[in-house]
C-alpha cells in the first residue's frame, strides 16, 4: 500500500532501526546461499558433500540446503547407493 | 498505536482459535449468535492444523481442519481476528462482559492479499520457520504454511531488513508498514476460554540432550516432517540429511515426572507417538522404530487396536525409563535404560531420538480478567468448578472453558469439551439476553 506516492517501507524507515543481527543474519545467508548454489552448478551433492566443499557443519547446510529447496533453488536428484543420503541439484527454472 | 474507543458488541467471544475454539464458535454461530474469535497466532487452526495425521483413524489431520476452518472463516456470524489478544476483562453488574482487543500489525491488508507469495520470493532475509519448529528457514515475508488461515502474507517486522522488496514486488499494494498496534474495547455476553496448550521443553531434561545433539527431536517436530507440508524432502536426521533407520522414541517426556513438575499423563503421547511410529513405517520401510514406555494407556475406543496394529507391523515396545543419552561421533545416539521385563539396565544404539514430549498448560489465562477470579486447578489448568455437573463451567459465571485449556485431552475429547463449553454459553446469553443473569 502506498502511502501518497511513497512507499511505506520508508516511513518505517524513518523511525526504525534494523538490528545489527538481522543484518549480519541476511549477510551470512547470502554468503551461504551463494556457496551452497556455486556447490551444485557443476554436480549433483549430498549434505555430507557440500559440507566438505563448503566447510560448514553438516546440520548447518541441511538446514539451508531445504530452505533453498522450499525457495525453489534445487531440488531431489535420487539417493546414494547406500539408501543414506539423497543428491540435491540446481533446479531447472527455465 | 490506535485508541479505538467504540465499542464493539458481540454474543460471545472465544479466546483461541485451535480445534476447541473454532467448534465452539462455530456453534454458537450456527445458533446465531455474533462471535468475536481471537487467536494471538497468524493463523486460526492452532496446533491440530500442523499435524500429520490423526489418531486412532490415520485421518490427515489438515483435511479435517481445513474445511471447519474455511467454515469459520466465511461465518457470517464470526469475526476472525489473528495476531490478537484479549486482556482487562471485566464482567459487569448485567452477567456481560467487556474485554480489551489488541491486534498487533501484520504489515499487511489482509483483504487485499492474494496469497500470490511474491513478496515471498522477493525477501531476501533467511529465519528459522517456528511452522516447522526450527527445521528449516522462511523469509521475513511470508505466509505461515499453504493452508493458513487467512492465506495471507504477514511481515516478520523483527526480523525484516526494511529493504522494500516485498511492496515493490506486490501486486496489489496490500503491504503497509505504516500499520500499528490496534486496541479496542468489545462488550460481549459469554466468554470461552479456549486457550489450549503448549508442549513440554524437553531443555528442562538435560540428560536426554535436547539442542545438544541434533538427533534428539521432539514429537512435534516428527509430526512437521510427517506432514504433507514437510521442512525436509522426506524424514532425515537434521545433523547430516541421512535417511534415519533405527529411530527410538523416549515416552512421558516431560509427563509423570515430578523432577519436571508435570506429574500427571499427559493422555496423547503414548497414541501419538505409536501413530507416529506407524506412519514411519510406511515412510521408511526399512526403519526399526522402538518405544521406550512407562506404561502403554491405550484408553480411547479402537487405540488398543491402534497399538495392536503397531504391533503386528514390527514396532518395538520397551518397558524402560531411558536415564540417558550420549552422542556417538557419527550421530548416533547411545540410551541408557532399564528393561523393566529383564531388570538389566542396558544400552542400545539409535540413529535418531524423539522426545515424545508432554502438553502443559498455557499461562496467562488468569491474568485476563480484573474483577473477576479465574481459578486454576493444581496442576494451573482452567478449574472446572463442578466438572460432574458440566465440564465446561468455571468459576466465574459466564466464562467456559473448552478444549486443553481445561486439562490434556485429544482431538474429540477437545471437540466434545467445546462442544459443552458452546451449550453452555449459549445458555448463559439467553439468560443474560432475558435479564436473568446478576452476578
Amino acid at each position: 500500500m502506498s502511502n501518497g506516492n511513497k512507499k511505506t517501507v520508508l516511513i518505517l524507515k524513518e523511525k526504525r532501526q534494523v538490528p545489527q543481527k538481522v543484518k549480519d543474519n541476511l549477510k551470512y545467508f547470502v554468503k551461504i546461499k551463494k556457496e551452497i548454489l556455486k556447490a551444485l552448478k557443476d554436480k549433483k551433492m549430498t549434505v555430507p558433500e557440500l559440507s566438505e566443499v563448503i566447510n560448514k557443519p553438516k546440520d548447518e547446510i541441511l538446514y539451508y540446503l531445504m530452505s533453498l529447496l522450499k525457495y525453489g533453488f534445487v531440488e531431489v536428484d535420487g539417493i546414494d547407493d547406500m539408501d543414506e543420503y539423497f543428491y540435491y541439484k540446481l533446479k531447472d527454472n527455465g | 498505536m490506535q485508541d479505538n474507543q467504540k465499542i464493539k458488541e458481540y454474543d460471545a467471544l472465544v479466546i483461541g482459535a485451535g480445534i476447541a475454539g473454532g467448534e465452539a464458535a462455530l456453534n454458537l454461530a450456527n445458533l446465531g449468535n455474533k462471535v468475536l474469535l481471537i487467536d494471538k497466532d497468524l493463523t486460526v487452526g492452532g496446533k491440530m492444523i500442523m499435524l500429520s495425521k490423526v489418531f486412532p483413524t490415520l485421518d490427515c489431520s489438515a483435511c479435517i481442519t481445513t474445511p471447519k476452518v474455511s467454515e469459520i472463516a466465511r461465518h457470517s456470524n464470526i469475526t476472525v481476528l489473528t495476531s490478537t489478544e484479549a486482556s482487562d476483562i471485566i464482567q459487569k453488574d448485567d452477567g456481560t462482559f467487556e474485554a480489551l482487543i489488541t491486534t498487533q500489525p501484520r504489515y499487511v491488508v489482509v483483504e487485499d492479499c492474494t496469497g500470490c507469495q511474491l513478496c515471498e520470493e522477493a525477501c531476501p532475509v533467511n529465519v528459522e520457520d517456528e511452522y516447522q519448529y526450527g527445521l528449516a528457514g522462511r523469509k521475513a515475508a511470508f505466509i505461515p504454511f499453504s493452508i493458513a488461515s487467512p492465506r495471507a502474507a504477514a511481515i516478520d517486522i523483527e526480523n525484516c531488513t526494511l529493504c522494500g522488496a516485498c511492496e515493490r514486488a506486490c501486486p496489489t499494494h496490500c503491504i503497509d508498514f505504516t500499520q500499528t498496534e490496534e486496541k479496542y474495547t468489545i462488550s460481549c455476553k459469554t466468554v470461552v476460554a479456549a486457550t489450549g496448550f503448549q508442549l513440554f521443553d524437553p531443555t528442562l531434561i538435560p540428560r536426554y540432550g535436547f539442542g545438544r545433539f541434533k538427533n534428539v527431536i521432539t514429537s512435534m517436530q516428527m509430526e512437521r516432517q510427517l506432514a504433507p507440508t514437510r521442512p525436509f524432502n522426506t524424514v532425515l536426521r537434521p545433523s547430516d540429511g541421512k535417511m534415519p533407520d533405527n529411530i527410538a522414541y523416549i515416552l512421558c517426556t516431560g509427563s509423570r515426572d515430578k523432577t519436571v513438575g508435570t506429574p500427571i499423563c499427559s493422555q496423547v503421547c503414548c497414541m501419538y507417538s505409536t501413530k507416529q511410529a506407524q506412519l514411519l513405517m510406511g515412510a521408511l520401510p526399512m526403519a526399526d522404530i522402538t518405544l521406550y514406555y512407562l506404561h502403554i494407556r491405550a484408553f480411547g475406543k479402537g487405540f488398543n487396536e491402534f497399538y495392536a496394529q503397531a504391533q503386528s507391523m514390527g514396532v518395538e515396545f520397551v518397558k524402560g525409563k531411558v536415564a540417558k543419552i550420549t552422542e556417538k561421533e557419527d550421530g548416533n545416539l547411545i540410551l541408557r535404560y532399564e528393561d523393566i521385563n529383564t531388570g538389566k539396565v542396558t544400552e542400545t544404539e539409535h540413529d535418531m531420538v524423539v522426545l515424545s514430549v508432554g502438553i502443559l498448560p498455557n499461562e496467562g489465562i488468569t491474568g485476563l480478567f480484573t474483577n473477576r477470579k479465574l481459578e486454576l486447578d493444581p496442576f494451573n489448568y482452567v478449574s472446572q468448578s463442578s466438572p460432574l455437573e458440566s465440564p465446561a463451567m468455571t468459576t466465574v459465571d459466564g466464562v467456559f472453558v473448552a478444549g486443553t485449556a481445561s486439562g490434556p485431552m485429544d482431538i474429540p475429547d477437545s471437540i466434545l469439551s467445546a462442544g459443552a463449553a458452546s451449550s453452555e454459553a449459549a445458555n448463559y446469553i439467553r439468560k443474560v439476553s432475558q435479564n436473568k443473569v446478576t452476578v
